[in-house]
């Protein structure tokens, strides 16, 4: 039933199950989020399962439901997430503390190092290279959830991948930036359509080093109009050396 | 929001919710809450968990929906995906320590029907049902309560008072059972 080795296909049906857990579990999600047979073969249980789904009890939701998901929609920009983190960047971007670490609040902080821990496990399943990685970023979300990993390698070759399904609206795009110093400001190094695995291009820039910050925004499209990120925040995270 | 609007499918709803069109999102509520508030129900054990459950996944539908690609599976797949994601990570301590601070373990809720019933009211003509009765009876037991339950295999091992090995070592064989007769 399907084109995938029989190992990623259990895997495949073990995560549609729910019962993966640990690095099985972050492996699945990071196949997920990269892979298109693994995609097509979870849709394929997916499917299959969603027989036992129909078979749960149909619960009239309280009347004010609906409103609280309506209030939460009309305040919500669409598939770029939360508008707060967006307002917030711009501020810093005027304000030119970009980079301040006032930007995390310590919820997220704790996060991203949970994350850091998960995903430090994904990068070495990830990269294929000879070389590890010499610096690694993870970027999170508003709500602290692991959505890509930057991978630096020694010559300066810097990936970027996803470890979750993003696609830009209709007329827009996602671009990457990364903030070396905070006079500089942020710079674009790369445009996407939608997240997929890419090398990201710091030709006029530093090597990436530690504390240097990687973020997705949404923009026009074409990119910034301004050359600066204008757009809602998609993640986010700091380049640490890796071990 | 005229009649006229009403989109006939979940697929050309969430085409419409990619588009900004919020009545599409209202249809997709009114067409699918109640049974997503089952499967979440039936995950999470508690009214209000799973009602903001829902909640959280119409924002994600609202948000994602030009994400859905209808080659991989239909729209209510896509939805339930969702939702049993939400329900998974909620029940494993994943997200919003507020609501995991109330849960505390219900074990066998014993107004769940038991996986024979559950399997009873699937479509004779279901694929997955046809390939899940021949399996053995306890091994039939445990995918379906995984599945509908959210159960780890650690609560599986405690509820069918079998060691954790074997019990991952039942999924596994099933799900290679069911994959070779899913076809």
């Amino acid at each position: 039933m399907s084109d995938l080795p029989d190992d990623l296909d259990m895997l495949a049906a073990e995560y549609v199950l729910g019962t993966l857990e640990g690095a099985d579990l972050d492996r699945a999600r990071a196949l997920e989020s990269s892979a298109d047979d693994f995609r097509r073969a979870v849709a394929r249980w997916r499917t299959h399962f969603l027989v036992l789904d129909d078979t749960a009890a149909a619960l009239a939701p309280p009347p004010a439901l609906w409103d609280k998901i309506e209030a939460q929609v009309a305040a919500a920009p669409q598939s770029a997430q939360r508008s707060k983190p967006a307002e917030i960047l711009a501020g810093l971007s005027r304000s030119g503390i970009w980079g301040s670490l006032k930007f995390w609040r310590p919820a997220a902080l704790a996060a991203g190092f949970a994350s850091l821990m998960l995903a430090l496990g994904l990068v070495l399943q990830l990269q294929r290279g000879p070389e590890p990685p010499i610096h690694v970023a993870v970027l999170t979300t508003g709500q602290g959830k692991p959505a890509a990993v930057v991978n630096v390698y020694a010559d300066g070759t810097t990936e970027f991948v996803p470890l979750e399904a993003i696609q830009a609206p209709e007329g827009q795009v996602i671009e990457i930036w990364t903030l070396q110093n905070p006079q500089q400001g942020p710079t674009s190094i790369g445009k996407l359509s939608s997240a997929r695995r890419i090398r990201l291009n710091l030709e006029n820039l530093r090597k990436p080093e530690a504390n240097h910050l990687f973020e997705l925004t949404l923009e026009p499209f074409g990119g910034s109009p301004t050359g600066k990120p204008t757009g809602p925040v998609l993640m986010k995270g700091l380049a640490i050396k890796s071990i | 929001m005229a009649d006229a609007m009403v989109p006939m499918t979940i697929e050309q709803a969430l085409v419409a919710c990619a588009a900004g069109d919020r009545a599409a999102l209202k249809w997709i509520y009114q067409t699918e809450a109640p049974k997503m508030l089952g499967v979440a129900m039936r995950i999470v054990k508690r009214r209000s968990i799973a009602e903001d459950i829902v909640q959280d996944c119409f924002l994600r539908i609202w948000q994602a929906a030009a994400s859905f690609d209808g080659a991989l599976g239909n729209g209510r797949s896509w939805i339930y995906a969702i939702v049993r994601n939400r329900s998974l990570n909620v029940l494993r301590g994943e997200v919003r320590s507020d609501l995991v601070n109330d849960m505390t373990p219900l074990v066998g809720a014993s107004d769940d029907p038991s996986p024979e019933d559950v399997l009873l009211q699937v479509s004779e003509n279901a694929a997955l049902r046809r390939c899940l009765e021949r399996l053995d009876a306890a091994r039939r037991r445990i995918i379906v309560m995984a599945y509908t339950e959210g159960l780890s295999h650690g609560e599986l091992a405690a509820r069918c008072n079998v060691p954790l090995g074997t019990i991952k070592s039942w999924i596994r064989r099933s799900l290679g059972a069911l994959r070779e007769c899913l076809g």
